[in-house]
């Protein structure tokens, strides 16, 4: 990841939503970004140019952006109208920002579009976020990397969000994912963490 | 077999697709996908099958392809009845919140202009008080309170429209409720057809978020009722029974969104025993 000083940059064209640039690069803030407060409270997965990643509810295309200026090709995937406008203006200007409007819990209506990745991230308020996460890996390239930023209050507000998160983890052992990481996204935002898991190199016989 | 946007796959051999973007879009939306035997496709099918002649073109293509397709689908998305009646409602509520800040402000600008004024004991209505500020008043509070009597006006007449076009796009649940609050019920579901598939016990609070998630949460009573409360059958009833005509209105109120959604007419067979049974509420049952 590129810094510059303490502050995460990526480089590329600027403008997208008025964001700070700084040494001809586009500050990418932690507050605003589930995924760049990742990158400072914890270690992530290290972005590069040769990566081709699946984006689940991709939103306004704030983050996809920055992840379009490290990556090869970040499918974005997003299921409301109103954000998918600013995602296609997004898409126009970026030529490796792939817009699908379509509903991440349903992976069969965008599988004709979306080769396998090597990493899989998903930001979507929904209850089912693990099992939409382990549905969604099948895109996923053995030994691939799944960022899953789960959004307690979305899943059931009465739980405690610690428990959560206990269950969203022990889901995804059990679907076959090594977790490697997982952090709450204090001070940047509350009641998210980030879980960063493997998909193992050979699918367990 | 597997199919791609490119084109077929079957035993190694491809059949590439051959149309426009247009075609391609069309293409995509038809497939359906079994997910148990999906394999993701690769680009080299595609320059092996003829359809691109590298990577770059391969993304380049898709792109132009998926933007096309999340076009259509925005733009049909847009294209109900009730996604513009959604954006008026929401303006409507958001004005009068607007006029209410701006009125209390400008009533208390005006205090401070006259030490001796005061509301106690008066009654007088906000937009009689706005008027006596503006004829009152120089300089930018006059402009102000002016401009707060604009916008009652654009606010009231917008209302109208709300209402008319509820009637049109809700004739059922208009009919039931009347046009204002059936738009307020459909905007506070995000629109017709997710109003449509709410259970009435959903509907008979929608609008008392802030009391249902605190009886979710802590165990204080749940709401009896919350958009539906504007209803004169339910604010008028005494409050015993409050609960009950509510959740009859409620019950009649989730028949008429499905009626329309899916015919979109007024159904005088079931609005007049509904409309009957509203009325007696409560009433048989307090006996």
């Amino acid at each position: 990841m590129i810094r510059i000083g303490d502050v995460l940059v990526s480089q590329g064209e600027g403008g997208v939503y008025n964001e700070r640039m700084l040494g001809g690069a586009r500050v990418w803030e932690p507050y605003r970004s589930k995924l760049a407060a990742l990158y400072h409270v914890g270690k992530g997965i290290e972005l590069g140019p040769a990566q081709r990643v699946l984006y689940l509810g991709a939103a306004n295309g704030t983050t996809v952006s920055h992840v379009a200026d490290y990556t090869e090709v970040v499918y974005a995937v997003e299921f409301a109208p109103r954000p998918m406008q600013d995602l296609i203006e997004v898409a126009r200007r970026r030529r490796n920002v792939i817009p699908i409007m379509a509903d991440a819990t349903r992976p069969d209506t965008y599988a004709p579009l979306v080769e396998a990745v090597d990493l899989v991230y998903q930001d979507v308020a929904q209850p089912d976020q693990s099992s939409i996460a382990i549905r969604n890996s099948v895109f996923l390239k053995p030994g691939g990397a799944l960022i899953l930023m789960l959004k307690t209050r979305s899943v059931d507000v009465r739980k405690d969000p610690g428990e959560v998160f206990d269950e969203t983890i022990t889901a995804l052992k059990a679907a076959g994912f090594t977790v490697q990481e997982s952090v709450w996204l204090i001070p940047y935002h509350q009641d998210h963490a980030a879980i960063v898991c493997i998909k193992p190199a050979k699918p367990r016989v | 077999m597997q199919s791609y946007w490119f084109g077929d796959m079957e035993d190694g051999c491809c059949l590439p697709f051959t149309g426009d973007v247009n075609a391609v879009v069309s293409r995509i939306h038809s497939l359906s996908t079994q997910m148990d035997t999906f394999t993701p496709p690769d680009w080299r099918q595609a320059v092996a099958c003829g359809f691109c002649s590298d990577r770059a073109d391969y993304i380049a293509r898709l792109q132009a392809v998926c933007i096309a397709a999340a076009e259509r689908s925005v733009r049909e998305h847009y294209s109900g009845k009730d996604a513009e009646l959604l954006q008026m409602v929401r303006t409507l509520d958001e004005m009068d919140t607007v006029v209410n800040i701006l009125s209390e402000r400008a009533a208390d600008w005006y205090m401070v202009r006259h030490p001796a004024f005061s509301r106690k004991y008066r009654r007088t209505p906000a937009n009689i008080l706005v008027r006596t500020i503006r004829e009152k008043s120089r300089g930018a509070l006059g402009r102000v309170a002016g401009e707060i009597e604009q916008l009652t006006d654009t606010r009231t007449a917008l209302a109208k429209e709300v209402s008319a076009r509820a009637n049109e796009v809700l004739p059922n649940t208009s009919a039931l409720i009347g046009g204002l609050v059936a738009a307020r019920l459909m905007a506070n579901a995000g629109g017709l057809l997710p109003l449509s598939r709410l259970p009435a016990s959903a509907i008979q609070v929608l609008g008392a978020r802030t009391a249902l998630f605190a009886h979710l949460k802590t165990h204080t009573p749940s709401p009896k009722h919350g958009i539906i409360f504007q209803h004169r059958r339910v604010h008028n009833a005494p409050r015993d029974i409050r609960g009950r005509v509510a959740r009859v209105l409620a019950g009649k109120l989730a028949i008429a969104a499905r009626l329309d959604y899916f015919r979109g007419v007024a159904v005088p067979e079931f609005l007049e025993p509904a409309q009957e049974r509203i009325d007696t509420a409560g009433k048989s049952e307090a006996k």
